[in-house]
């Protein structure tokens, strides 16, 4: 007989992960219960700038940083929907050799590109994956000009956003709905198959009956400020809150045991290009090219630009560079990201204000190549007409001459100097068959649990080198799709 | 199992004996011909209402910290806090076994909408801070006597075990909240859900109700109430000291006043009657003071403490219209709440109601100096308003740091404003614009990497909320100008 009182499958956590599992079990005619932190946006509350929507849609505003010798800048999205409502967008699947790695390194099961292919189908058919359409933007049509003028491979990214209006918008939340974040189309697909969302509710702990999860602690907030401690029972849950959320709320609970010691990033370096003619990057969708031809190890793109983001990205050598804020019409930013061979770690505060601690040290590899990254990146930009490049570096003089962008070939930037910022993390559950690294197994089942599944970013095994989002979901689905069945 | 009323009754007893005990104690070897002698060369004024006013002053100061503890959750005003705060002391004086602080805390409860366990733990928290102060006034004290008997050592030596321990309790309670409800989660899980849910309300209550030690400002004021509250109160001792032609010394005082108030935690009849004579009077007469004339010290000390606030309490009960049997409801409507509930069609279960929304960040005068100094270009005006939202929207964002990382930058900019004032021999935000922003510059762009590290969070915000606003075409375009820009211009 069922239990009324009980919720069959509660998942923490509506991002790519998260909604992705409720609209698999929902369709299977599972009662799914969706728990998410943050609040539910409709389109009117997006698009308002960045200092409002760090305000609605980031974790802790947006103040999360990683710890370590480099402190290194992180944000999620702490919303319906997740952080695939800020970001831009990229979307990747799985490259074959990492793919490989992970069954190599962590014997991950049933997880060869042919495994997945069909999941990544359905994911880019329910998201109406494709390239841009309209003209490509002059951030880009630069950028295009140095990759040809330096004969690297490069490849248009398709993106989730179909219809995408160019209003340079995706990280304050897309207030066209071109962007397919998940709160678009799959978390009312899944409500419309049953599912049931709970917002502004943070799940606090697990609670534990031996090798079952009986159900969560949830803080609710209500009217005027009020919050409720509320207990949801349910025979099996999923957490999906992300790849520093989702360790935290296990460590917890208790429940440790390769949880949390294996975070990941893609460490990312960012330049300022200033161009002759104008650029106008704050009118348009970022540059929407990555250079393949170092990868996997460096990967080099286009970042979101608008006049607050330059400001923050010149502010490391201000007093040289303020002056340049008058000309940021001519101005466009660009990225280089490494692969991220070093190791972090997810704890939740020792004090009690609910924060996560997330650290990360840079490996030497790491600096070797975010070096090497910034040479290339240089080059191209100056290759492409640029007149000057301005580094996150601090102390380091502005790039006017290829001979200055290569010594970054040979030499290490001072890594006191670096200012890095991140939009990946993951690995921190690591899934797979090996359980002397493994969080859980092949398909999210956490390791000692009967009923407990993890299913977002934390269980990728290590560094998919490219935008996580098609990795989490096509994993998501699968875990999900077999979860279902197995059930039934 | 004992019905409640005759538990109520068999307390009450054993409060009545602890009484009948220290008064046989008291008034052993007491010679009451000479006691009498003693009150009639007494001297009451100026000293008796003095000692009155002295301890009326401190329970306004107890009513201001009452304010302080909960300010995240209700603004209180300074007579409200004070009735509060002496209803219970007032009900102690004529109920058994301390349950003033029960019907304080359901009063506190009522006037304020927090919840009773939420209220009690506020009341318990006081209590500590109360033990401390205390025992720190005693251990004063018995530092500045001539005379050190060694039962002193020994009062104050179990005092700092009992309150070291609770004090302990507190602190991980108020600073690993996380931890606390994790634990009493685990802990309670084999006693199934229903009394699981029962502690771990209770454990969210404890926890919520510490929130307000938490910050560094309100913990450190919380705790310089509570010095002068105990301060106050020893100088109701001191002041009762001539009286009988004793010299008025404060270090007397202080141990007669530590030593009563940890010798009345002793079961006791309603008002302390015997308790309070008879440690009030052992006190005094350690110090040689003739016992005749020790006992009427502290029968004079005790109707001081006794009389004045007896009276303000049924005042403050009259006037609120609170019953003391009323705290028995009130305590039953706040856990009246549903235990099952649904939310957005989900059954859940209601454990407990946290009224704890987030303390308010005000924006210092520093912030908005810090932050003019960090966009100001040589020679340039910044418009005022612009420069305000955006240090608001820097303090906002540094609060909502982790709270290590928030303690880390918080200490580093003091240490940046101490830097500021020894270099400058002036506050940095009494410096003009240039120097602001040449020491800003200094440690922002220096050579030492940790220094760099503490501005550089503090420039990407304040540059990128300053440099997203709207008017932002002009203002890049032509700094000097941004002030004046009307908006329909600067949005071209």
């Amino acid at each position: 007989m069922t239990d009324t009182r009980r919720v069959q499958v509660l998942i923490v956590g509506s991002g790519a992960g998260g909604a992705i599992t409720a609209l698999e079990l929902a369709k299977r005619g599972l009662d799914v219960c969706v728990l998410e932190q943050g609040s539910r946006w409709s389109l009117d509350g997006y698009g308002q700038g960045s200092v409002e929507a760090m305000r609605r849609l980031y974790r802790r505003r947006g103040m999360t940083p990683i710890l370590g010798k480099v402190p290194i800048g992180y944000v999620e999205g702490a919303c319906l929907g997740g952080s695939t409502e800020i970001n831009s967008g990229f979307w990747h699947r799985t490259p074959r050799e990492v793919l490989l790695r992970w069954t190599a390194q962590f014997d991950l099961q049933h997880a060869s590109p042919e495994d997945l292919a069909p999941h990544f189908d359905a994911v880019e058919k329910l998201l109406d994956v494709g390239l841009y359409k309209g003209p490509l933007p002059r951030s880009t049509e630069v950028f295009a000009r140095g990759i040809e003028a330096m004969g690297w491979a490069a490849q248009q990214v398709p993106r989730t956003a179909p219809g995408c209006k160019s209003t340079n918008a995706c990280a304050a939340g897309c207030p066209t709905g071109a962007k397919q974040g998940m709160s678009r189309r799959i978390i009312p697909e899944a409500e419309a198959a049953g599912a049931r969302v709970i917002t502004d509710c943070t799940a606090k702990l697990l609670l534990t009956s031996g090798t079952r999860v009986t159900g969560v602690l949830a803080e609710v907030r209500v009217d005027g400020g009020r919050r409720d401690l509320v207990r949801i029972d349910a025979d099996h849950v999923f957490l999906c809150a992300g790849p520093t959320e989702t360790p935290a709320l296990l460590r917890r609970s208790g429940i440790k045991h390769h949880v949390g010691d294996s975070l990941r990033i893609h460490p990312m370096l960012k330049v300022a290009a200033m161009f002759p003619e104008r650029i106008d990057a704050q009118d348009s969708v970022l540059p929407l090219l990555q250079v393949k031809e170092f990868w996997p190890d460096i990967s080099i793109g286009g970042a979101f630009f608008t006049p607050g983001h330059l400001a923050m990205l010149l502010g490391d050598n201000w007093l040289d560079n303020r002056a340049q804020m008058r000309r940021y019409r001519n101005m466009a930013t660009y990225y280089v990201a490494v692969r991220g061979s070093g190791r972090g770690s997810v704890r939740p505060s020792f004090f009690g204000d609910g924060a996560t601690v997330l650290r990360y040290e840079l490996s030497h590899e790491d600096e070797i190549h975010l070096s090497k990254g910034l040479a290339r990146l240089a080059t191209l930009l100056l290759a492409a007409g640029a007149t000057e490049v301005h580094p996150t570096v601090q102390g380091l003089p502005v790039i006017r001459r290829e001979v200055e962008a290569i010594r970054w070939l040979d030499e290490r930037l001072p890594r006191s100097a670096l200012s890095l910022t991140t939009v990946h993390a993951f690995s921190s559950c690591p899934a797979g068959e090996r359980r002397d690294r493994c969080a859980t197994d092949s398909f999210g089942k956490l390791q000692g649990f009967d009923n407990l599944y993890l299913n977002d970013a934390s269980i990728l095994p290590d560094s998919p080198g490219v935008n996580p989002q098609g990795s989490v979901m096509a994993l998501a689905r699968r875990n999900a799709i077999r979860f279902g069945e197995s059930l039934q | 199992m004992p019905s409640a009323r005759s538990q109520r009754l068999a307390i009450a007893l054993v409060g009545l004996a602890g009484s009948a005990v220290f008064v046989a104690l008291a008034l052993r070897h007491l010679d009451l011909r000479a006691v009498a002698a003693t009150w009639r060369d007494a001297r009451i004024f100026p000293w008796v209402p003095m000692a009155m006013v002295a301890y009326l002053l401190g329970h306004l100061v107890r009513g201001q910290r009452l304010r302080v503890l909960v300010r995240s959750e209700t603004m209180l005003p300074l007579a409200t806090a004070s009735n509060v705060v002496v209803v219970g002391y007032a009900s102690n004086n004529v109920l058994p076994a301390r349950l003033g602080e029960f019907v304080r805390a359901g009063m506190l409860a009522e006037r304020t909408g927090v919840r009773l366990t939420q209220s009690l733990t506020v009341t318990l928290i006081e209590r500590l801070l109360d033990g401390i102060a205390i025992l720190l006034l005693l251990l004063l004290g018995v530092l500045a006597l001539d005379v050190r008997p060694d039962w002193m050592w020994e009062v104050a030596r179990a005092a700092m075990v009992v309150f070291g321990v609770a004090l302990a309790g507190v602190l991980v309670a108020v600073f690993l909240p996380g931890f606390v409800l994790s634990a009493a989660a685990r802990v309670s899980a084999p006693l199934g859900p229903k009394a699981r849910d029962r502690i771990v309300a209770l454990a969210t209550s404890i926890t919520a109700a510490g929130a307000c030690l938490r910050r560094p400002k309100d913990a450190a004021l919380i705790a310089l109430y509570s010095m002068v509250v105990w301060l106050l109160e020893a100088t109701m001792f001191a002041c009762i000291l001539p009286v009988f032609a004793l010299k008025l010394q404060i270090a007397p005082a202080l141990v007669a006043m530590s030593v009563t108030n940890l010798g009345i935690l002793a079961p006791s009849s309603p008002g302390f009657v015997g308790t309070f004579h008879f440690f009030c009077s052992q006190a005094l007469s350690s110090q040689g003071v003739p016992a005749a004339t020790a006992m009427a010290y502290a029968i004079v000390v005790h109707l001081t403490f006794f009389v004045p606030v007896t009276l303000w309490g049924a005042g403050a009960i009259l006037w609120y219209g609170v019953q003391v049997g009323a705290t028995a409801a009130m305590a039953r409507a706040a856990r009246s709440s549903p235990k099952g509930d649904t939310l957005s069609g989900v059954p859940v279960h209601l454990i407990a109601r946290v009224d704890a929304p987030g303390a308010m960040v005000v924006t210092s005068d520093f912030d908005v100096a810090l932050t003019e100094a960090i966009l100001a270009q040589e020679g340039s005006t910044l418009d005022r308003a612009a420069v305000v939202e955006t240090a608001a929207f820097v303090a906002e964002q540094a609060a909502a740091l982790p709270a290590r990382l928030h303690a880390m930058y918080a200490a580093g900019m003091a240490g940046f404003r101490f830097y500021v004032r020894l270099r400058y021999l002036r506050s940095f935000c009494a410096l003009d614009l240039e120097r602001r922003r040449r020491a800003v510059d200094a440690w922002a762009f220096g050579r030492l990497a940790l220094l760099r590290q503490l501005f550089r969070p503090v420039r990407s915000l304040a540059l990128l909320a300053y440099y997203e606003r709207p008017v932002l075409g002009s203002a890049v375009v032509a700094p000097r100008s941004i002030a004046r820009a009307p908006v329909s211009v600067a949005h071209d």
